[in-house]
C-alpha cells in the first residue's frame, strides 16, 4: 500500500535534524569543553583529562556525590515502600476513592521550586507548621543532618504519589479471579501478596524505580529553593555543584567535566536496566 | 468488591483519609500563611484556620499580583509555555506518526560512519581548523563510507531503536547542555529572550511528545486510515482527517502535560532568562536573596507558581499515569 512512500522521511527528518542540532551538538560541545581550560575572552587550552583528574581530587565533588547518592537511595526507597503501601491501601472499597486518588496526584506537576518554597513555610524554625502546630523545635534547615532529612522529606511528598498511582493502576489490572483461584489453595494474605500481587507488580516497580532514580540523580530545584545547598555544602547535590561551578566561577571546562560525570552515572543506571526499558517502550 | 464493615476495614479507611490529609497539608498551610496579616505570621498557633484564629486578608496577594516584575514573569512564562508546547507537538506528532506507521531501517554501519565523521569534524574544528572546511571534509568522507562500506554490512536498526534514541534524551541530565546552550545562544544574540527559552523547552519535551504520541498512533487501528485511503483520501488526508482527529484527546493531554513541564522549567530559565525573559520559577529563585525569607511573600509566590500546573494536572487526570511513565503504563 502507501505505507512505504518516501513521504515518511518528510515526517521524521525535521525532528531528527532538530535533535542533532539542539541535543547532539551541545552534548559534543560539552564533551569538548571538558577537555579544555576555558577562560572567557581567551583561547581555550587543551589539557586532556586534567579536569577529570581534578574532579577526583576535589573534596566538594566527593561531598556532592555522597549527598546525591544519599538523596537517591534513601529518598527513592522510602517512595517505593510508601507508594506500594498506599497503593495497597487504596486498592479496596473506599468511599470517594477517585477523589482521594486525584488529590494525591496534585504534587506531581507542581513547580518544584514552588514546592521548595512552600515547604520553607512548613519547616521554618519560628513560624513553620511543625513549630507552630506540633510544637516541635527542630533545626530543619540550619543543621546539616536535618537539612538533608528535610530535602528528602520534600522529595518523598512530591514523588510518592507517582509510585502510588502507577502501582495502583497495576493493581487494578489484576483480575479478581486470580485471587479467587488462589484462595482455594491458601488463605494467607501474605501468600496471596507474595505469589500473586508482587510478581504481577514487579515490572511496574522496576519501571518506577528506573524513572525515579534517573530523575533523582539530576535533582536541582528542590535543594536549590529549600536549602540553597546549605548549611555550608551539606545538601549540595551534583547538579547544584556543577551549576555553581559555572555560575560563580565561570569555570566552563571543569563544570562540563563534572556534568559529564553525572551523565555517566545516569547512563550506567539506565543501561543496566536497558532490557526493561526496551520492553516497556517498544 | 463488597463493602464490609469490619474493624480492619474502618481502620484502613481512616488511615487512607489521614494519608490524603497529610498530603494536602502543605497546600493548606501555604494558603493559611498567605492570608495572614503580617503581625500574625509568626504568632499564630495550632492549625491557624482563617476566620477562626485570624482575620484573613488578601493584601499580600494584591501587592504581589500588581507588582510589575510578577506580571512580566507571568506573561513570559505563559508565552514561553504555550508557544513551546504547541511547537513541540507540531514537530513531534508527525515524527511519532511516522515511527508508528512506517518502517525505517537505517543501516547500523551508516550511522556509525555518520557519528564518526561528525566527531572528526568537531575535533578538527575545536583544534583550530576552519569549521566550514572541517564540515565539508567530513561530509565527503561520510559519503565515501556510505557508498563503499554502506552495502557490506547487513545489520539494520528498526523503529524501536529510533524511538529509544529519542527517549534516551529524556534521561539526559539537563545540566550537561547548559553551557553549550549559553554559548550558542550568545552567538546568535538570543540571551535573555523568550525565543531562547522556547527553543530549549521544545528540545527537552520533543522526546516526550514523540514517545507518547507514537504509542497513541500504535493503539489506533490501522484499518481506519486504510479505509480512508481506499475511499480516495490522500496520505496526508488520512493522517490529518483520521489519525489526528482520533488521537485528539491524547494530544490535548500531552499538550497540557508539556505545558506544565515548560512552566516548571528552572535550570535554563535561570541561565538564559536573566531580566527581560524572566519566568516565574526564575523569579522565585531570586526571591530568597532579595527579600530575605519573608513568610507571606514566599507563600504567595509559591502558590502563584503552583496553581497553573496543578490545574493542568487536574485537567489531564486520565492521562497522568501515561504521561509520567512516557506511555509505558496506561493507567
Amino acid at each position: 500500500m502507501r505505507w512505504n512512500s518516501p513521504l515518511k522521511y518528510v515526517f521524521l527528518l525535521p525532528t531528527v535534524i532538530w535533535v542533532l542540532c539542539f541535543t547532539m551538538f551541545p552534548l559534543l560541545y560539552s564533551l569538548r569543553l571538558s577537555f579544555f581550560r576555558v577562560n572567557i575572552g581567551q583561547k581555550d587550552i587543551f589539557i586532556g583529562l586534567e579536569n577529570f583528574a581534578r574532579a577526583f581530587k576535589d573534596p566538594n565533588v566527593w561531598n556532592a556525590a555522597k549527598v546525591t547518592l544519599t538523596f537517591v537511595l534513601v529518598g527513592v526507597s522510602i517512595q517505593l515502600v510508601l507508594g506500594l503501601l498506599f497503593a495497597l491501601l487504596f486498592n479496596r472499597a473506599l468511599p470517594g476513592r477517585n477523589v482521594l486518588r486525584t488529590i494525591m496526584t496534585l504534587p506531581l506537576f507542581a513547580t518544584p521550586i514552588g514546592v521548595g518554597y512552600m515547604f520553607i513555610t512548613i519547616f521554618h524554625e519560628e513560624g513553620g507548621f511543625i513549630r507552630a502546630s506540633l510544637g516541635a523545635k527542630i533545626p530543619w534547615l540550619s543543621n546539616p543532618n536535618w537539612a538533608m532529612v528535610s530535602v528528602i522529606l520534600v522529595d518523598v511528598w512530591n514523588w510518592t504519589p507517582f509510585v502510588f498511582i502507577v502501582l495502583l493502576a497495576a493493581l487494578q489490572s489484576i483480575p479478581e479471579e486470580y485471587y479467587e483461584a488462589a484462595r482455594l489453595e491458601s488463605s494467607s494474605q501474605w501468600e496471596l501478596f507474595r505469589y500473586i500481587t508482587f510478581p504481577i507488580l514487579q515490572p511496574s516497580i522496576i519501571l518506577v524505580l528506573i524513572l525515579r532514580m534517573s530523575e533523582a540523580f539530576k535533582v536541582f530545584d528542590i535543594p536549590f529553593s529549600l536549602t540553597s545547598g546549605g548549611p555550608g555544602i551539606a545538601t549540595e547535590t551534583f547538579s547544584m555543584l556543577t551549576f555553581n561551578t559555572y555560575r560563580r566561577f565561570f569555570d566552563f571546562g571543569y563544570g562540563s567535566a563534572l556534568a559529564y560525570l553525572l551523565l555517566i552515572a545516569v547512563a550506567i543506571i539506565v543501561t543496566s536496566f536497558f532490557g526493561r526499558i526496551r520492553q516497556a517502550y517498544t | 468488591m463488597k463493602m464490609r464493615l469490619t474493624a480492619t476495614h474502618i481502620i484502613l479507611t481512616v488511615l487512607a483519609f489521614v494519608v490524603v490529609l497529610i498530603w494536602l497539608l502543605p497546600f493548606y498551610w501555604a494558603v493559611s500563611v498567605s492570608l495572614r496579616p503580617p503581625s500574625m505570621t509568626f504568632t499564630c498557633k495550632g492549625l491557624c484556620f482563617p476566620y477562626l484564629q485570624f482575620p484573613p486578608t488578601l493584601e499580600h496577594w494584591k501587592t504581589e499580583l500588581s507588582s510589575r516584575e510578577m506580571l512580566r514573569a507571568l506573561l513570559n512564562s505563559s508565552i514561553i509555555a504555550f508557544t513551546a508546547s504547541f511547537f513541540t507537538l507540531v514537530l513531534g506528532t508527525p515524527a511519532a506518526y511516522a515511527l508508528a506507521r512506517f518502517r525505517f531501517s537505517p543501516r547500523l554501519v551508516v550511522i556509525f560512519a555518520f557519528v564518526f565523521c561528525a566527531i572528526l569534524a568537531f575535533t578538527a574544528a575545536s583544534f583550530g581548523v576552519d569549521w566550514r572546511l572541517a564540515l565539508l571534509a567530513a561530509f565527503v568522507i561520510f559519503l565515501g563510507f556510505a557508498m563503499t562500506l554502506g552495502n557490506r554490512f547487513e545489520k539494520r536498526l528498526g523503529n524501536e531503536d529510533i524511538t529509544l534514541w529519542f527517549l534516551s534524551q529524556r534521561f539526559l541530565p539537563p545540566i550537561v547542555t547548559v553551557v553549550p546552550f549559553l554559548l550558542i545562544m550568545s552567538q546568535f544574540k538570543l540571551i535573555d529572550t523568550r525565543l531562547a527559552l522556547i527553543l530549549v523547552n521544545i528540545t527537552f519535551n520533543l522526546p516526550f511528545a514523540i514517545v507518547i504520541m507514537r504509542q497513541a498512533f500504535i493503539d489506533l487501528p490501522i484499518e481506519l486510515e486504510e479505509a480512508a485511503m481506499v475511499d480516495g483520501a490522500s496520505f496526508f488526508g488520512s493522517f490529518y482527517r483520521v489519525a489526528l482527529r482520533l488521537t485528539a484527546p491524547v494530544m490535548a493531554a500531552t499538550l497540557m502535560i508539556i505545558l506544565a513541564f515548560c512552566w516548571n522549567e528552572l535550570l535554563f530559565a535561570l541561565n538564559l532568562g536573566t531580566l527581560k525573559a524572566k519566568t516565574i520559577p526564575a523569579l522565585l529563585a531570586g526571591s530568597a536573596s532579595t527579600r530575605g525569607i519573608q513568610f507571606w511573600f514566599v507563600a504567595v509566590r509559591a502558590l502563584i507558581a503552583l496553581i497553573p500546573p496543578t490545574i493542568l494536572a487536574l485537567l489531564a487526570q486520565r492521562y497522568i499515569v501515561r504521561g509520567l511513565t512516557f506511555g509505558a503504563v496506561k493507567g
